[in-house]
């Protein structure tokens, strides 16, 4: 197996021209080095010890790293109840016999704090203190690229998900980079593993529904990008119009215009001139759609102020916000017909590899057990778990870090999150799953949708073109007809 | 017409800089106390709106009716018990105590109500405007909280100027030691001074509410602007506050015309340049509030 992580030119027809090389990940991916340098050297020092130490041990540990508060404290919402489902699960519960001996298991959680650098930190103490055997972390590159740092330097197995991966690649190492193509260029991580999507699903989820809206309500071809100056900001800025250019001429689809807002700076609390930007639009035409990458309040302040000032583009996809209920009741009825991406929905036809339980009965459990709306983190917290059982089944000793690392990038299971491959020729690199999201939009609850209970507001699916496997739930509808 | 509509949106803007730095540059005025727990007391405010305000059965928009009173309340107390011992050792201690408040308020923020965005609903009103001109948008809830911005600033100003405490909170801010040999119990005056604070950063923290999504800790950066607004106009002058948030959102919006990168920066840079031009501000006097 070669070192070099694989193009994605693999998956045929697409070529992806010149998007991302710098911007993706240099800061993180220098703010990984750091962490790696600083803590990940000590911890493979000590870890050394810890794991003579666990080698005879009876019990598998596992250590997950989430940000249970701060700023992405609402991707760990579901937490508890995700690791009380798992917990009580047969394999969890009663153990698992591997190569002839029964193993228990232990999960010890840790607060990331939504930082950078307390990641690496919580992540080192799992290593040294707990002396834990695999790390699972999950919700965005501010903790999952520090974590996978820190477990690639101390070689501790690792699993994450809900990161980019185009940003989690050029992370974890910084000597990693996104090619011309869009392809992963470097070294494949020889003991972290991830599953999520890239810009390109971003793409291939949010273009049909530009589509249709065009054709249904005469829209033009001239779109709004809003992208701020950070990470995940200029990646987008970077990645996006290319991206988009070569999808569309590949499906024969138009050729798009892009308006750029500017790289504003996170916490502006003033866009009117953005807003003028985007009603004086190109051309002669004013923008009819709209994309961005922003912080959440930010797109309250953005949205609020955008229906104010009389810019109203038929139809709005975003990315990284209204990805949870709280941004959507706090916009009320200005997030009506928002669409964005989704990773998991009840409404998928998938299972539980660990119980046979379905997306839908998990969601509708969850809001029976918290009293609080499903949300889409829930599946792929839930699938990090599915995922080490997964490669646990596939090793003798699961306290050989490179067994279980290899056994993790060779899973390939049909999961919560659907059928996961990370090993198919098409992914970015060997152990990188890619999973397929749907395109949503927020509308008033229904009766009819998951446990029957009526939310004031609801994520249906209403494109399905990326994966077709979720049924839809609704129609798109413009979001300002 | 643009730039009518750039300086429009920075006033506009601008108003809600100075309404929440009336409370600080209160406090600077008259206590000395440089309150860096101001920008989370708002967060306080906007947070009560959302979730005390319901429970005493008022409605969001109308919520500043109960919690304007209430944070006088307490800014009365918090002064006269926590503050004033803090001023009773140093300038410094005190910067510590509102520090250490400022860490304890997001926490416990973050402990009660979880990092989850908030806003404050004032239903269909948040996206109304007035439409001057094809270019020209004047959204309702900054053109109030730009007028209760002034309408505060007035109040206040007329206050001290003319009425009873009010000079005696500003002969305490001349020189409290003179003031009390004279009979003034500054301490109290000092209170009513952090009550009127309170109730104004209240104001702020509910106007902030409705405009944006928050979060515990949220508070930083408006303290940010609050304090450069403040220094802009001149330590304890208020109407020099007011010149302060204004040309900080015009600043902010001729930076965002020129390239949307610029716009904060815009603000900083006016104020880096009004201290390195004039550190006691545009309106500051050597005896603060004494015009």
């Amino acid at each position: 197996m070669s070192n070099e992580g694989r193009s994605n030119e693999g998956s045929g027809e697409l070529t992806i021209p010149g998007w991302g090389s710098v911007e993706f990940g240099r800061r993180l991916g220098l703010k990984a080095l750091g962490a790696t340098a600083a803590v990940g050297g000590l911890a493979a020092l000590t870890g050394a010890s810890a794991a003579s130490a666990a080698t005879k041990s009876k019990v598998i540990k596992i250590g997950y790293v989430t940000p249970k508060t701060g700023a992405l404290a609402d991707f760990a919402g579901p937490d508890n109840f995700v690791l009380s489902l798992v917990r009580g699960s047969s394999v969890f519960s009663k153990g698992m016999t591997i190569g002839g001996t029964k193993y228990q298991f232990e999960i010890t959680v840790k607060d990331s704090q939504s930082n950078p650098s307390i990641a690496s930190q919580v992540t080192t103490q799992l290593i040294q203190s707990t002396g834990v055997d695999i790390i699972v972390t999950s919700s965005a590159p501010e903790t999952t690229i520090p974590v996978s740092a820190v477990c690639e330097g101390a070689h501790i197995p690792c699993v994450s998900t809900v990161c980019p991966w185009e940003a989690w690649w050029a992370g974890v190492d910084s000597k990693n980079s996104i090619g011309p193509t869009g392809n992963a260029v470097g070294s494949t991580p020889q003991y972290c593993t991830m599953f999520f999507f890239g810009v390109p699903q971003f793409v291939l989820c949010f273009l049909p529904m530009w589509e249709k809206i065009r054709a249904r309500t005469n829209a033009n071809t001239v779109y709004a990008a809003m992208f701020p100056n950070d990470s995940d900001g200029n990646a987008f800025a970077a990645a996006w119009p290319p991206t988009l250019g070569a999808i569309s001429a590949a499906t024969k689809g138009p050729k798009w215009t892009e308006v750029f807002g500017g790289a504003y700076t996170d916490g502006t609390s003033d866009y009117s001139t953005m807003i003028e930007t985007f009603k004086t639009g190109s051309g002669g035409q004013s923008c009819d759609f709209f994309i961005n990458a922003p912080l959440p309040p930010d797109f309250f302040t953005f949205w609020t102020q955008a229906s104010q000032q009389g810019w109203r583009p038929k139809l709005a996809t975003v990315a990284k916000v209204m990805l949870f209920p709280t941004d959507v009741y706090a916009l009320g009825n200005l997030s009506n017909n928002v669409a964005t991406d989704c990773w998991f929905s009840p409404n998928a036809p998938y299972r539980s590899s660990l119980t046979g339980m379905t997306a839908y009965d998990f969601a509708a459990r969850y809001q029976t057990v918290t009293k609080s709306q499903w949300v889409q983190s829930m599946g792929s917290t839930y699938s990090l778990f599915e995922i080490v059982v997964e490669a646990l089944k596939k090793v003798r000793n699961p306290h050989d870090r490179q067994a279980v690392a290899n056994a993790l990038r060779e899973v390939n299971y049909d999961g919560m999150c659907g059928p996961l491959n990370f090993s198919a020729h098409t992914n970015p690199a060997k152990g990188i799953g890619i999973i397929n999201p749907v395109g949503i939009q927020w509308k008033p609850g229904s009766t009819k949708l998951v446990g029957h209970k009526k939310w004031a507001w609801s994520p249906y699916v209403v494109d399905n073109t990326l994966n077709p496997h979720i049924p839809l739930q609704a129609s798109l509808e413009p979001t300002n007809g | 017409m643009t730039w009518v509509n750039v300086v429009t949106q920075g006033v506009l803007i601008g108003g809600f800089y100075a309404l929440f730095a009336c409370g600080l540059s209160l406090m600077f005025g008259v206590m000395k106390v440089i309150n860096l727990a101001h920008g989370d007391m708002a967060v306080v405010a906007a947070y009560a709106a959302v979730f005390l305000a319901p429970k005493l059965h008022v409605s969001q928009l109308w919520s500043f009716l109960v919690i304007v009173p209430l944070f006088a309340l307490v800014g009365y107390l918090v002064q006269r018990t926590l503050f004033q011992r803090a001023i009773d050792r140093d300038p410094f201690t005190t910067l510590l105590v509102t520090f250490g408040l400022s860490v304890v308020i997001e926490n416990l923020l973050l402990e009660i109500y979880s990092a989850n965005g908030q806003s404050v609903s004032i239903g269909a009103l948040i996206a109304k405007s007035w439409q001057v001109n094809s270019v020209i948008y004047v959204s309702y809830v900054s053109l109030v909280v730009l007028a209760v911005a002034v309408a505060v600033l007035a109040v206040l100003q007329l206050f001290l100027s003319k009425t009873g405490s009010g000079r005696l909170i500003r002969a305490v801010s001349d020189d409290h030691e003179a003031a009390q040999l004279c009979g003034a119990n500054y301490k109290h005056v000092f209170g009513i001074a952090a009550a009127i604070a309170f109730a104004t950063v209240a104001l702020a923290g509910i106007a902030y509410g409705m405009t944006t999504e928050f979060m515990p800790t949220s508070g930083g950066i408006n303290l940010l602007y609050a304090f450069e607004a403040v220094v802009i106009g001149g330590l304890g002058s208020l109407w020099g506050t007011l010149a302060g948030g204004v040309g900080i959102g015009v600043a902010q919006e001729i930076g965002a015309h020129i390239n949307p990168a610029y716009q904060i920066l815009a603000g900083n840079l006016l104020f880096l340049a009004v201290l390195a031009v004039r550190p006691r501000g545009l309106f500051g006097k050597r005896t603060s509030l004494n015009e």
